[in-house]
């Protein structure tokens, strides 16, 4: 499903970021990735999201070559990933529930159609009534949780959440880190960057870690 | 539920640049009607005075009282027996005085002048006589007259129609082409500042083309508006000033009432799709320029 085969990566200006990654995630695993801060985990995703493309090596993501999309098959991969940046990217002319049905909305589906998807995402994270509350009047945690409602509501194949944990509370992050361990039983491809070891390391989940631009494997202990 | 409004809220759009197209869109479309209505009165009034020539020529007797009443019958004489001539009469002194009064402010004594004589000749207008040929016989018999079927006239009238006529489509077309140039102009500055938006749809997995159909559609209302606006305040001067009163005279299609509405419709709907075009126009190069 995704596969880096020698991939090096620099912004236009700047060094290396990432040098020679190999790696390889299967369909449905779940995978942390994870790194001191500027290691580089952003930029690994923002590659999987076609935000960037690779200077050097091969990307392939559903079987296809990423450099070899046009602009409208990389639209229709994006509508198979659901992001979590780690600045949120909420519009702030939208309402948190207008936010959470950008994938929809964009991708033509009808809003009866998907109304109450929205609703029912927007509870589960606890903003159920903020509904109507633009970003501006949010906390960052609330603002978080937006982000995280609208990355899993058009049900996407892959999940990439770039620090979906760093804005809340404990009791707030056991209960996303379950969110996305019930999206990945479902079947999602989960892709989840953290800087925090500690927190990750608590399950029995794979960890790909990031030092030097270049990625090594491992497993986390199970609590 | 209020909590999540349609397609149309994704863009924060500006109110002023909005208002700026209305207005461009407005004023193009008043000036489109002018152009329109210019090069619909003129063909009408070309048409009739090609008409009200065609069908009649007059033959010009140069010569002293004397000779000119034999001459005039040896004129008449030659007419008479041409193909394409029904009629040919001549026009006693009365007659030419009143032609000539125009000229002379004041019916003219044509004692004092010398008048020439003339003859009006009423042509058969699906069979005209080639005029050079009936020259030709009127020198052959030496009549010392000159015929005039008015073809240089109507020949200037038509020219010079056509030449308004064309005009009038290239004001159109300069129309066209202004509402177009701000629509691109309109949107190419508005789409840096919703730069960010942009991409937060694209990211969202957004295509160009929809991307394109937000502004589309907010320009073909804006087209449309601005059109209903400029057409409204033209038709309106058309109807309501007198002094315009022979240009409305000369419209053809106020023979026909019904033709109106489709005439206006037809006008604000060309102000929406050339917006619409445009827009689309300068959302997908914006869009693969930025790639
Ligand atoms: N848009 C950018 N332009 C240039 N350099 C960048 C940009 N974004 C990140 N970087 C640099 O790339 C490196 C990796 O950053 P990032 O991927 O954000 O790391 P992490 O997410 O692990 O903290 C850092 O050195 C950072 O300064
Ligand atoms: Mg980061």
């Amino acid at each position: 499903m995704i596969q880096f085969e020698n991939v090096g990566f620099r912004y236009k200006r700047g060094p290396e970021v990432l040098q020679n990654v190999n790696l390889e995630i299967p369909a449905g695993s779940f995978q942390f990735i994870t790194g001191e801060s500027g290691a580089g985990k952003s930029s690994l995703l923002r590659l999987l999201f076609l935000d960037e493309v690779p200077t050097s090596g091969r990307i392939s993501l559903f079987g296809r070559d990423v450099t070899t999309l046009t602009r409208d098959e990389i639209a229709w991969f994006r509508r198979r990933i659901g992001v979590v940046f780690q600045d949120f990217r909420l519009l702030d002319h939208l309402s948190a529930a207008e936010n959470v049905a950008l994938p929809l909305t964009v991708s033509g589906a009808r809003e009866t159609a998907y109304r109450d998807n929205v609703t029912e995402m927007l509870q589960w994270v606890g903003l159920g009534d903020k509904m109507e509350v633009r970003p501006p009047e949010l906390s960052g945690g609330e603002k978080q949780r937006v982000a995280i409602a609208r990355a899993v509501v058009a049900s996407p194949d892959i999940i990439l959440a770039d620090e979906p944990t760093g804005s809340v509370d404990p009791a707030m992050a056991e209960r996303i880190m379950a969110l996305f361990v019930e999206m990945n039983r479902l079947g999602k491809t989960v892709l989840f960057a953290s800087h925090d070891l500690a927190m990750i390391e608590q399950y029995k989940l794979p960890i790909t870690t990031l030092r030097d631009g270049t990625v090594s494997s491992g497993m986390g202990a199970a609590a | 539920m209020s909590a999540i409004r349609g397609k149309g809220a994704l863009i924060p759009f500006q109110a002023a640049s909005g208002g700026l197209m209305l207005l461009i869109v407005a004023a193009m479309a008043f000036l489109a009607c002018f152009a329109l209505a210019g090069a619909l009165a003129t063909t009408r009034i070309a048409a009739t005075w090609t008409e009200g020539l065609a069908g009649a020529a007059t033959v010009r007797i140069d010569a002293n009282e004397d000779d000119r009443a034999r001459r005039t019958s040896l004129v008449l004489d030659i007419l008479r027996d041409t193909e394409g001539i029904i009629d040919a009469r001549a026009l006693n002194e009365r007659d030419v005085a009143e032609l000539l009064t125009p000229w002379f402010g004041g019916t003219p004594d044509l004692g004092e002048l010398p008048a020439p004589g003339i003859v009006a000749v009423t042509l058969d207008t699906e069979n005209e006589p080639d005029p050079t040929v009936v020259q030709a016989r009127l020198d052959g018999a030496g009549a010392g007259a000159i015929y005039d079927d008015h073809g240089r006239w109507r020949g200037r009238a038509a020219k010079a129609a056509r030449a308004i006529g064309n005009l009038s489509w290239w004001a159109l077309v300069l129309t066209v082409l202004a509402i177009a140039a701000a629509a691109f102009l309109v949107i190419s500055i508005a789409m840096v500042a919703h730069k960010g938006t942009i991409e937060a749809l694209r990211l969202a997995g957004a295509e160009d083309r929809f991307v394109a159909g937000l502004y589309q559609k907010r320009f073909f209302w804006l087209g449309a508006l601005g059109g209903l606006i400029g057409s409204g305040v033209a038709l309106t001067a058309f109807v309501g000033l007198d002094a315009l009163s022979s240009v409305r005279a000369a419209l053809p299609m106020l023979d026909a009432p019904y033709y109106w509405p489709f005439a206006w419709l037809g006008i604000v709907l060309a102000c929406a799709l050339v917006a619409v075009l445009a827009a689309r126009l300068a959302v997908l190069t914006t869009l693969r320029r930025r790639g």
